[in-house]
């Protein structure tokens, strides 16, 4: 008897060491990749190329930092990135925050389809889209512009954007709302005094998505720009030539689109978390 | 008095479209014309390289499509890359979404961690496996050299195999945590009382995940499927930076995405490409519809063995 619970209690220890080391192993593949190219960054290039990597604190240096920092051809995408992001943000906020409060709140004929297409939408390939962009564009001189990525980035992000905001309305009581008319609110009124600051949170998890998603775009961005308006994960991609590529500094390139989607994302985890897991677990 | 309301409810249904009129506006704009634009242009003799002028073919581009041996030899590339990542990565997102739902010290963290791959940018994603497994300062070299694997330095983006193995294992990496995420929800939504009454009645942990886990999550896991599936059709970023947009070696990576973006703007062939493109849709939607199938049966199966 007593050794059968002791057999079991061994069991459990060792279920319980091989389950904890497997996590770790699983949680160093996620993440050591990234950390080798952050390495790649600030070490130079001579450290890492003996036998043995020579990693030592000593080494480490911001150099390529401090010169992609001052060299124009990287600023200017950086600052085409900033504003594309931020401009496809509040359009797609403004835009997206009407509609799905209307498909929440609203009985309309319509209602259901419309958001349903929201869905089916974002299941059409870039591809297929990009060549007729591309001529639209050009055709209105909006080709290699800003205002060209921004209404199409817009467009390709609201669909996403309108249905995670329907879940976030469609959770605020209803009666709310009932009370602040009777308290004499307009319909206009009772949609940004009442429901936009009950669904704060979760509208600006909405707007950190909506940002990610424009700011990692490679391949719009690819196909609409050439010169003005290149963007930079264009410019970071074009750092490895087919030959003869500059390691430190596309590594570096790397590391600084990846950090302010790195720092959105761990600011808002929780929300996008739940916005990402949620529509399929509840579907 | 009705009448009254019957105005309000006219009301209310004006002041709801207009609040849908901008986005909706702009969806059909740069969504919805475009793509009416796509299957237009599909159907004519439409290249940039030869002139300006275009004409109407009819199904010629189609034809051509069904026929084209560099079609073959993307749709097979695609094939084995996205059996790969969709089955596999799946596979391996419920069995760590499972070593994850039990309990342990550091589990949030875990979770939050787990987002790292999944904000990483595509392109910075490609940058980094190219770090990896450059020939000359690629760190697997140097670790794989020390194993005493190999004997000398591999130039693994040279060979077009090891190359989409790369790509395989890149996309796997990236997209892994999210569908590990959205499994792990899945399992949390399991009632706790299915697994206790399994264990009652003596079930090994084998029969619990077929018979309890398994049928219990098989929505999320058809969201999973089709997700990862329209995600393995479309990749691009990764194979332009890690192939330098050539999709090579010897087009050993040319995927029927990456191909229908050479055609169209590499070669210029904008008809030809926009019925690549076409059909690809038409495979993005060929493949929901068969998951959903897939999943539908397996439905009624299970309704008609629980009756």
């Amino acid at each position: 008897m007593r050794e059968s619970w002791l057999s079991r209690n061994l069991r459990h220890h060792l279920t319980a060491w091989t389950c904890g080391a497997l996590v770790i192993v699983v949680m160093v593949i996620f993440l050591a990749p990234f950390v080798w190219m952050i390495a790649y960054s600030v070490y130079p290039s001579t450290a890492l190329q003996a036998g043995v990597p020579d990693l030592s604190l000593t080494n480490i240096t911001l150099d390529s930092y401090g010169q992609l920092f001052s060299d124009p051809m990287f600023l200017g995408p950086i600052v085409n990135s900033v504003i594309v992001g931020l401009s496809t943000t509040v359009m797609c906020m403004a835009a997206g925050a009407a509609c799905a409060y209307a498909i929440a709140r609203f009985r309309f004929r319509g209602r259901q389809p419309l958001l349903l297409s929201m869905m089916t939408v974002q299941a059409i390939p870039v591809i297929v889209l990009a060549v007729p962009l591309f001529i639209l564009l050009r055709s209105v001189g909006l080709y290699d512009q800003l205002l060209g990525l921004i209404v199409t980035y817009t467009a390709f992000i609201l669909p996403l954007v309108i249905w995670m905001l329907v879940s976030f309305f469609e959770e605020i009581p209803p009666s709310l709302e009932r009370a602040a008319r009777i308290d004499g609110c307009n319909r206009l009124q009772i949609m940004y005094k009442i429901a936009f600051p009950l669904a704060a949170p979760g509208m600006a998890a909405t707007a950190i998505l909506a940002f990610i998603t424009s700011w990692s775009d490679f391949f719009l961005a690819k196909v609409l720009t050439s010169n003005t308006a290149v963007t930079l994960p264009v410019k970071t991609a074009a750092f490895q030539g087919l030959f003869a590529m500059d390691y430190t500094s596309a590594a570096t390139a790397g590391v600084i689109t990846a950090i302010p989607v790195l720092v959105l994302t761990l600011v808002a985890q929780k929300w996008i978390i739940r916005g990402l897991t949620e529509g399929a677990v509840k579907g | 008095m009705a009448g009254l309301a019957e105005l309000g409810r006219k009301r209310e249904t004006r002041f709801g479209l207009l609040l849908i009129t901008p986005a909706v506006l702009i969806i059909v704009m740069l969504l919805g014309y475009p793509m009416g634009y796509a299957i237009f242009m599909s159907f004519q003799q439409w290249n940039d390289k030869l002139g300006a002028d275009h004409r109407a073919i009819g199904l010629a581009n189609y034809e051509q499509l069904v026929s084209d041996p560099a079609v073959h030899e993307a749709m097979g590339l695609t094939a084995y890359f996205s059996v790969i990542t969709v089955v596999g990565g799946v596979a391996l997102a419920i069995s760590i979404a499972i070593l994850l739902n039990r309990t342990f010290r550091g589990r949030t963290i875990v979770r939050v961690l787990l987002l790292v791959p999944w904000a990483v940018p595509p392109v910075v994603n490609g940058i980094m496996w190219k770090l990896i497994f450059d020939g000359s300062v690629g760190i697997a070299n140097t670790i794989l050299k020390s194993l005493g694997i190999i004997s000398a330095s591999v130039q693994w983006l040279s060979d077009p195999a090891a190359t989409m193995n790369i790509l395989v294992f890149a996309e796997t990496w990236k997209l892994l945590p999210f569908l590990c995420l959205l499994m792990l929800a899945a399992l949390q939504g399991v009632p706790r009382s299915l697994y206790r009454a399994a264990a009652i009645d003596g079930a090994d942990a084998w029969n619990t995940f077929w018979r309890i886990t398994l049928p219990n999550i098989r929505g999320p896991l058809m969201f999973a499927l089709i997700v990862q599936s329209m995600w393995s059709l479309k990749v691009f970023d990764t194979i332009y930076v890690l192939t330098g947009g050539s999709g090579g070696p010897a087009g050993g990576t040319t995927t029927i995405n990456f191909l229908a973006y050479l055609t169209n703007f590499s070669n210029l062939d904008r008809g030809y490409g926009s019925a690549m493109a076409v059909g690809i849709m038409i495979l993005v939607l060929v493949i929901a519809v068969f998951w959903i199938l897939v999943f539908g049966g397996f439905n009624r199966k299970r309704r008609a063995a629980d009756a």
